[in-house]
């Protein structure tokens, strides 16, 4: 689990220009789908089965964007000024490290806010249309050798081990959710299933759901699984509106998914001893479990979220164990509830 | 192997090594260990490293250059029955470059410093920066005893920060402030040197220059050379004035600050001998922050001050940025002042 999540975590994906970590899932899921391709949309869709077997098929689902910047300016003095992919929080933003993945490669930067003795709000979270990058460039011409508006620009920071199953990186959300459809397939890899299984791996979530709804109208599935992060306790929260970590897999209660295949969720996740926790949402799920649903004339659609603590920052914090609890109820739910996984 | 290279081989192992106010053991070894033989060295009671090298000649006045050893850091103060860490900042840290980072302790634990996602933010709280007292580290603990087999109550940790070369010959990492000034001194001691002279690694300079203090004292310099690093505000938003220095512009030498009023002869010298060999200068359009100086030159009756620093963006962060060929500027102009001050 280690090994897949340091090697989604390190590829970058900001919404829109999902490449390098599309390539990174491609491959992972080549290993059970060896005809895993990534589309002109950024996403990446695979196929475990039989087309003409007559089974159903299932669709396992996550998104592989994450939030980030895009260059939208580049000043005389070679600073580059940057709008939002995403909802990014703006309270971190003073002094991050940051690349900038140019056509050329990658540079590093940094990110620029007015010190205190020019701001005129030092207590205030600065805006992202007031903050800049340096990336070391002594004027537009020399950075503009370099830099394009339109580059997306990451904070980074690969996998780090807190204490026991904990971790850490960015864009946590939601490479956590392919490692965990990863961790599904190889769990049910060489058996005999009552399905055929789609894999999708959604772009630009993190700006609209809008990959999911662009792949999943070519999608033939009859049933599809989605899994996101959804936010864990912290204790500045409301434990009402948050899951537990470490607690397992999320499953979510939601007008907008299938009833029935979240009471199945729920009755295989209690049979076969998989940590569980429900979220129950009065409305839609902020997730593209909401588009696949009404996709074509409907997807029975059901949705596992992994609970992440510090959500869209650098330091997004997982407990695999989390992960490991949606990829076996995923398991679960693929062969039928009839073998052990 | 160049002057250049090994200048910033040594910038970049000082920048990654932890040593906040109070913790500078570790730099200290490693600052001995790159001493050649022909330096005197002891450790004073309070821990500074005070360095002496016989020159060509001996001066009149005993002179002094002076560097400061510690960086800006964290100590945890309270351990949370749900394994959570408060913790304070050693040293002046904005909370703004706390939030979302990452911390590393001596054994290697690593934390991270953030709160509720912002979508669970109410409209004003998004806008508000979060306090530094109302901030904790999670290290994964998921409750005090778990927690406090990694990390207790009086553990100093670090920001996680790669040292790094980028743009156009720019740096950038962690404690450069003032590791630059540590390195320069290091290159300058693996020289010959044409005056007798002494080199002071300070501690405690981030909670208030209080190993220049000791050091000062135990040494008796008349003349004192402060290597600092000194914010510059030359960043997009920021002009005019309020920029203090710039970068690529060569040693800030300092007219004043908060906490010292330089020697006029040696802040008219240093510049004079930054011109006269070919070296870029420029000094502070505002009188802000202080360094060991505010100690060294109140100290023995008196000490005659100078400061040649680095202009440094993004003072005390993770991420501090400085152009090489100003720390270079410092190196020759040090190197260049120490001919002049031993003719005085």
């Amino acid at each position: 689990m280690d090994e897949i999540l340091e090697i989604l975590c390190a590829a970058d994906g900001v919404s829109g220009a999902e490449d390098s970590a599309c390539e990174a899932a491609r491959k992972l899921l080549a290993k059970y789908a060896p005809d895993a391709a990534a589309d002109k949309f950024g996403c990446v869709t695979g196929f475990i089965g039989d087309r003409n077997n007559g089974k159903p098929t299932v669709m396992l689902e996550a998104h592989i964007d994450e939030i980030g910047f895009i260059v939208t300016y580049i000043d005389d003095d070679g600073f580059l000024k940057v709008g939002s992919c995403g909802g990014t929080d703006r309270r971190l933003y003073a002094a991050q490290t940051v690349t900038v993945h140019c056509g050329s490669g990658d540079i590093k930067g940094v990110i620029c806010t007015l010190p205190p003795h020019v701001a005129k709000d030092g207590d205030k979270a600065p805006k992202t249309e007031d903050i800049a990058i340096d990336v070391g460039f002594p004027s537009r011409e020399a950075a503009e050798k370099t830099v394009a508006p339109g580059d997306r620009v990451t904070i980074d920071n690969r996998l780090a081990k807190l204490i026991g199953t904990r971790r850490t990186a960015k864009a946590l959300d939601d490479r956590a959710g392919v490692a965990a459809v990863l961790h599904a397939l190889e769990l049910v890899s060489g058996r005999e299933l009552p399905y055929n299984i789609e894999v999708l791996f959604a772009s630009q979530e993190e700006v609209g759901s809008r990959g999911a709804i662009i792949s999943a109208f070519g999608s033939r599935a009859d049933i599809a699984l989605a899994t996101d992060v959804s936010f864990a306790y912290t204790s500045d929260a409301k434990k009402h509106e948050c899951g537990e970590m470490g607690k397992g897999a999320m499953i979510g209660i939601s007008p907008v998914l299938d009833r029935e295949i979240t009471a199945e969720l729920k009755k295989l996740a209690a049979d076969k001893k998989i940590p569980y926790q429900t979220e129950v949402m009065g409305r839609d799920t902020g997730t593209d479990a909401d588009d696949i649903s009404v996709s074509r004339g409907g997807i029975r659609t059901g949705l596992i979220s992994i609970p992440l603590k510090y959500m869209h920052t650098p330091v997004e914090v997982v407990d695999t164990e989390d992960i490991k609890a949606v990829g076996r109820l995923m398991a679960a739910f693929l062969t039928g509830g009839e073998a052990d996984v | 192997m160049s002057e250049n290279k090994e200048l910033f081989d040594l910038t970049g192992r000082l920048s990654r090594l932890c040593g906040t106010s109070g913790d500078e053991q570790g730099v200290r070894d490693f600052i001995i260990s790159q001493l050649p033989a022909e330096c005197t060295v002891t450790t004073d009671s309070i821990g500074d490293l005070i360095v002496f090298r016989k020159g060509a000649k001996a001066p009149d006045k005993k002179i002094m250059y002076c560097a400061h050893m510690d960086e800006v850091g964290f100590i945890v103060t309270y351990v949370c029955d749900d394994g959570r860490l408060k913790f304070a900042p050693v040293g002046g840290i904005s909370p703004a470059v706390v939030f979302g980072r990452r911390v590393v302790f001596a054994n290697g634990t690593v934390g991270v410093i953030a709160a509720k996602a912002l979508h669970q933010l109410s409209s004003d709280e998004k806008e508000k920066q979060p306090k530094i007292e109302d901030l904790t580290i999670d290290i994964g603990a998921g409750n005090a005893e778990e927690a406090r087999k990694y990390a207790d109550q009086g553990d100093f940790c670090y920001f996680m920060s790669e040292y790094e070369e980028f743009g156009d010959g720019f740096i950038k990492g962690k404690a450069l402030d003032d590791r630059a000034g540590c390195a320069v001194m290091l290159t300058m001691l693996n020289e010959e040197l044409p005056y007798d002279a002494y080199f002071v690694f300070t501690v405690q300079e981030e909670i208030g220059t209080r190993g220049a203090q000791c050091a000062a004292f135990n040494v008796k310099p008349d003349i004192a050379v402060i290597l600092e690093t000194t914010t510059a505000c030359d960043i997009a938003g920021s002009e005019d004035e309020k920029e203090v220095c710039r970068l690529g512009e060569g040693v800030v030498v300092s007219f004043m600050d908060r906490s010292t009023i330089y020697d006029r002869e040696l802040y008219r010298l240093a510049r004079q001998t930054a011109g006269e060999i070919g070296v870029k200068h420029q000094t502070k359009s505002l009188i802000a922050g202080g360094n060991d100086s505010g100690a060294v030159h109140k100290a023995v009756g008196g000490v005659r001050t100078a400061a040649l620093s680095v202009p440094t963006r993004y003072l005390h962060s993770p991420a501090c940025v400085m152009k090489k060929e100003d720390v270079t500027a410092v190196l020759e102009t040090a190197r260049e002042l120490l001919k002049r001050l031993g003719e005085l």
